[in-house]
């Protein structure tokens, strides 16, 4: 995946943010009261590590991603113009710099890819109505070669269409879909699906 | 003939017009192959639906926490909370953050090039292809070895941190805590064997890394939960615990 000249603007998530904006937080943690931030991260934090572990491939990078994200919104929370929700403004920002991420690790991510790709002795994991599904299914999305895994998660999971995963990954429509369909295909073979 | 996965995907997805998602479905209704293909991508969509989000790990708070705190001095170009950093650097808990901040810093700044080799196969001619090798060899080693000096110097601060606060533990956790440290450390003595004998071996460098990590994220769950011990946070200190006992 060859970088984007220039960085996209991050769209408004089509899918709704599960925490209510609180612009009183971000008063009060630009007055310096260091429990409010403490609360802007506890609300904000799951879903922001969430994205960051599906889009990184790993819980241990999503838990990197998430610190830096936060040392990001502390120093740039005073730019926030109050002109979208504050979980769209957060979620704006940690989308840009997963993305950031992705980008500028290109040789690991030809690493991986070729691994993933030539590996056939990769066992099948649970059905998807087994009882630890979800859990198998998050190591599954994790598991998904750089490229189909980033627009599987940013079409499927997070809900955008493809012209807006094409603008953020830097590549065509068309693109983003055959990377989706290839993600979707891995994922039915990896959990034993029909 | 067959609809392309493509168009089965694009029926699951909604996105086919009107006249092609009537022939499909003409399709389908005679063609068991199909329909199962169709009823997959269905199965995984709702699948999909029902993923969760993920608690981050209760280490990651503090250790933002601290980063702030090293923040407090103005910075060009920064947003800065002037009364936060100012009241989180007079905290009881500024002992245990420049041990955490370093390994933070240590984090964002060291850049292994694992594996670069074999990421560019046939990007270098043949006549310079042994002396270029060579020369990325030296590199990967010496950037190996300046991580490994920095994840030991890390690791040490936070063991000096850990040690000197372990009365704060109860028996059985500080017991649980010197089992896996003991597993930890055994994996690094075993890693650094491999190192030693493959000395160029891409799994055997990643290995040794990786261990240093878990070390670091083991003695970073200790220092959390002796600051939520002081903190008086059963609560915090409970799920720290769990996590402990769950990774021995």
């Amino acid at each position: 995946m060859s970088p984007p000249k220039q960085r996209a603007r991050i769209p408004f998530p089509s899918k709704q943010l599960t925490v209510s904006p609180d612009e009183d937080l971000v008063r009060r943690v630009r007055a310096g009261d260091a429990e409010a931030f403490e609360t802007l991260y506890r609300e904000h934090a799951a879903r922001i590590y969430t994205l960051a572990c599906r889009m990184a491939g790993s819980p241990e990078d999503g838990e990197d991603l998430l610190q830096e994200i936060f040392l990001q919104v502390y120093r740039k929370l005073g730019t926030y113009k109050g002109d979208s929700a504050v979980g769209t403004w957060l979620y704006r920002l940690a989308l840009n710099h997963c993305l950031d991420y992705v980008r500028g690790r290109p040789a690991k991510m030809k690493k991986i890819t070729d691994t993933l790709d030539g590996d056939r002795s990769y066992q099948p994991l649970a059905r998807p109505d087994a009882p630890d599904a979800r859990l198998d299914l998050e190591r599954a999305v994790e598991r998904l070669p750089d490229g189909c895994r980033e627009a599987f998660v940013l079409h499927d999971i997070e809900g955008l269409d493809h012209r807006e995963v094409g603008e953020l990954l830097g590549i065509a429509e068309g693109t983003s879909k055959s990377q989706v369909f290839k993600a979707r295909a891995k994922l039915r073979a990896w959990l034993g699906a029909r | 003939m067959h609809p392309s996965e493509a168009v089965l995907n694009e029926l699951v997805d909604g996105t086919l017009a009107p006249a092609e998602r009537s022939e499909v479905e003409r399709h389908l209704a005679e063609c068991a192959e199909c329909r199962t293909s169709v009823d997959g991508l269905r199965e995984l969509a709702r699948a999909v639906g029902g993923l969760e989000l993920r608690e981050p790990p209760v280490r990651v708070w503090p250790r933002i926490e601290r980063a702030i705190r090293l923040e407090g001095a103005p910075q060009p170009g920064r947003a800065r909370l002037p009364a936060t950093a100012a009241r989180l650097t007079g905290s009881r808990y500024m002992w245990a953050g420049l041990a955490a901040a370093a390994v933070i810093l240590l984090a964002a700044t060291i850049t292994l090039r694992l594996g670069r080799p074999g990421a560019r196969p046939g990007a270098i001619p043949a006549e310079n292809a042994s002396s270029a090798a060579a020369a990325d060899a030296q590199s990967v080693e010496a950037e190996l070895r300046q991580a490994s000096e920095h994840y030991e110097k890390a690791i040490k601060g936070l063991e000096q941190i850990a040690k000197a606060e372990e009365g704060a533990l109860d028996p059985g956790t500080a017991a649980t805590l010197q089992k896996n440290l003991a597993v930890v450390d055994q994996a690094i003595t075993e890693s650094r064997a491999a190192l030693h004998n493959q000395p160029n071996s891409e799994p055997a460098q990643q290995s040794l890394i990786d261990n240093f990590k878990t070390k670091i994220a083991l003695l970073q769950d200790t220092v959390a939960l002796i600051n939520e011990m002081r903190k008086g946070n059963q609560a915090g200190a409970a799920r720290i615990v769990s996590g402990l006992k769950q990774k021995a």
